[in-house]
């Protein structure tokens, strides 16, 4: 049952969370997966995405008031957390790090089918080459031993992009720089003045 | 660190110079001072200047210092072709010096051509073991090829010697964090604390890393700092206010069924409640009902 499980993100969801890691280019960055499970159990939809922080990301206080705000907001549009987005700081480190999966592991003990996701900097670079259309990040889920294992590398499609242009649509925010309208929970713990909602971002 | 009152200046300048209303050299000499690292703008002003003959003579001989900042952002940006025409110019002008040999061995680094890098880099260190900067650029060496442990183990070096540096030390505490080595962190911001009190975002992290520690000690000294935070700006840290909301949440659940000697410490809770929905009401209206049922999920947590 849990091999056949698809994972699909939303345009802006996926979108969302590249703009931020690339407007942070320097440092790791994170994201809360927004979303709920359908078809019958079969497909977990991402459907919206929270940018949260470019800084000391190992610190519990601001990710616990951000996931208090997140839940709250999104349990009244009928969505919860299903997933977490890391981007590493190095371009070259491809390794899960201890932080995503602690927080993978409690997004686990209410979602069993959590998704932690992670960008795939060498795809993200070569994006422009192609017509590629897969998502630029990496799936891992955890298995019944409790690990955390990378989904999908086989090549079988476990993780897509909802709409099929999402790629195209990226590269050209990424060369009109759209990343700086950019706002994370970061951003808005430091001046609540920004909106970690980013309402103005797609219109 | 810069305040906010430096960042708005900065961004106003380069708001001002991206828009083309000049402004341009001041903004790169406000760079250089806050130490603060803006790659692809310096690269794009500061070329603008170097690459007009009149603009540059008008700098007089701060044109070399222009040289050398554009090196390093173009260095930075992976333009390792200008890095490379600017190091030349420098070459020329300033033979066998010391300071140009230092970039030298940077655009090995940014090659990635470590061992290479490594070479120049203790070549350089072997004339001048006080080296502040070839000393720092060991240690991003270390990080940059995912060689944390190195990295810490340079850096506690260096800071055996210049124990004054708090950017090491902030540095070393956020290597410290993203390995999860949250009491090495504590102690690192220990001593920034001890070395500059006043400094709230100092006494910040730190009550971030305690309450990540847990613990009712640590929470409990957690809240204090927070409690520091707020009385040195002026009760203006979101953070620090959202941090004592937390605290006592904590602090509740931690010691639930003893005694109830922790009543009088919700008083805190409540001014921090008070002073966060007075913030919101009045710059963040559209989420103050979320910050209010998260208040209310803490306070009822405990």
């Amino acid at each position: 049952m849990g091999s056949e499980l698809r994972y699909e993100i939303g345009q802006n969801a996926y979108i969302k969370l590249v703009l931020h890691a690339l407007k942070h280019r320097t440092s790791a960055v994170n994201g809360v997966l927004l979303g709920r499970l359908s078809g019958c159990g079969a497909v977990v939809e991402i459907t919206e995405s929270v940018p949260l922080f470019h800084s000391q990301i190992g610190l519990l206080p601001p990710l616990e008031i951000a996931l208090l705000q997140i839940e709250e907001y999104y349990s009244d549009e009928g969505l919860s957390i299903v997933g977490y987005f890391h981007a590493n700081e190095r371009f070259d480190d491809f390794d899960l790090g201890g932080v995503a999966k602690n927080i993978g592991d409690h997004i686990y003990r209410y979602f069993p089918q959590v998704a932690l996701l992670m960008l795939d900097n060498k795809k993200l670079e070569a994006l422009h080459k192609g017509k590629d259309r897969s998502p630029v990040m990496q799936l891992y889920t955890r298995d019944s031993f409790k690990n955390w294992k990378q989904v999908g590398s086989d090549g079988s499609n476990r993780l897509v992009i909802k709409e099929p242009s999402a790629n195209v649509l990226l590269l050209d925010y990424i060369s009109s720089k759209k990343w700086q309208d950019m706002v994370d929970f970061d951003d808005h713990l430091d001046d609540i003045n920004k909106d970690w909602l980013n309402p103005e971002l797609f219109k | 660190m810069v305040s906010n009152r430096e960042e708005a200046e900065v961004n106003r300048l380069e708001n001002q110079v991206d828009n083309g209303g000049g402004g341009a050299w001041e903004y790169l000499c406000h760079v250089r001072k806050l130490k603060l690292r803006r790659s692809d703008k310096v690269l794009k002003h500061g070329l603008s200047i170097l690459n007009d003959p009149k603009k540059r003579s008008s700098i007089g001989p701060e044109e070399w210092t222009l040289y050398e900042q554009v090196a390093i952002a173009a260095m930075d940006c992976q333009c390792l072709d200008i890095a490379k025409d600017c190091i030349k110019v420098l070459q020329k002008q300033f033979p066998g010096s010391k300071r140009v040999g230092r970039l030298e061995a940077m655009l090995l680094e940014a090659k990635g051509s470590w061992a290479e890098a490594e070479k120049a880099y203790s070549s350089l260190l072997d004339d001048n073991p006080f080296d502040q900067v070839i000393q720092k650029r060991m240690v991003a060496m270390a990080k940059a090829q995912g060689n944390l442990s190195g990295a810490i183990e340079w850096l506690n070096k260096y800071l055996e010697t210049f124990m004054a540096d708090h950017d090491a030390w902030r540095e070393l505490a956020e290597i410290y964090v993203s390995l999860q080595m949250y009491k090495q962190a504590a102690f690192c911001y220990e001593e920034l604390i001890l070395s500059q009190s006043t400094n709230p975002l100092y006494h910040l992290a730190y009550a971030d890393v305690l309450y990540t520690l847990g613990g009712l000690e640590n929470v409990q000294t957690a809240k204090k700092y927070y409690a520091s935070v707020i009385d040195l700006t002026g009760g203006k840290n979101t953070r620090a206010l959202f941090g004592v909301c937390l605290c006592t949440s904590a602090i509740g659940q931690l010691v639930k069924g003893r005694s109830k000697e922790e009543n009088d410490n919700s008083e805190l809770q409540s001014l921090a409640a008070m002073a966060l929905e007075k913030s919101y009401k009045q710059r963040a209206p559209s989420k103050l009902s979320l910050l209010n049922s998260t208040l209310r999920s803490l306070k009822l947590s405990s």
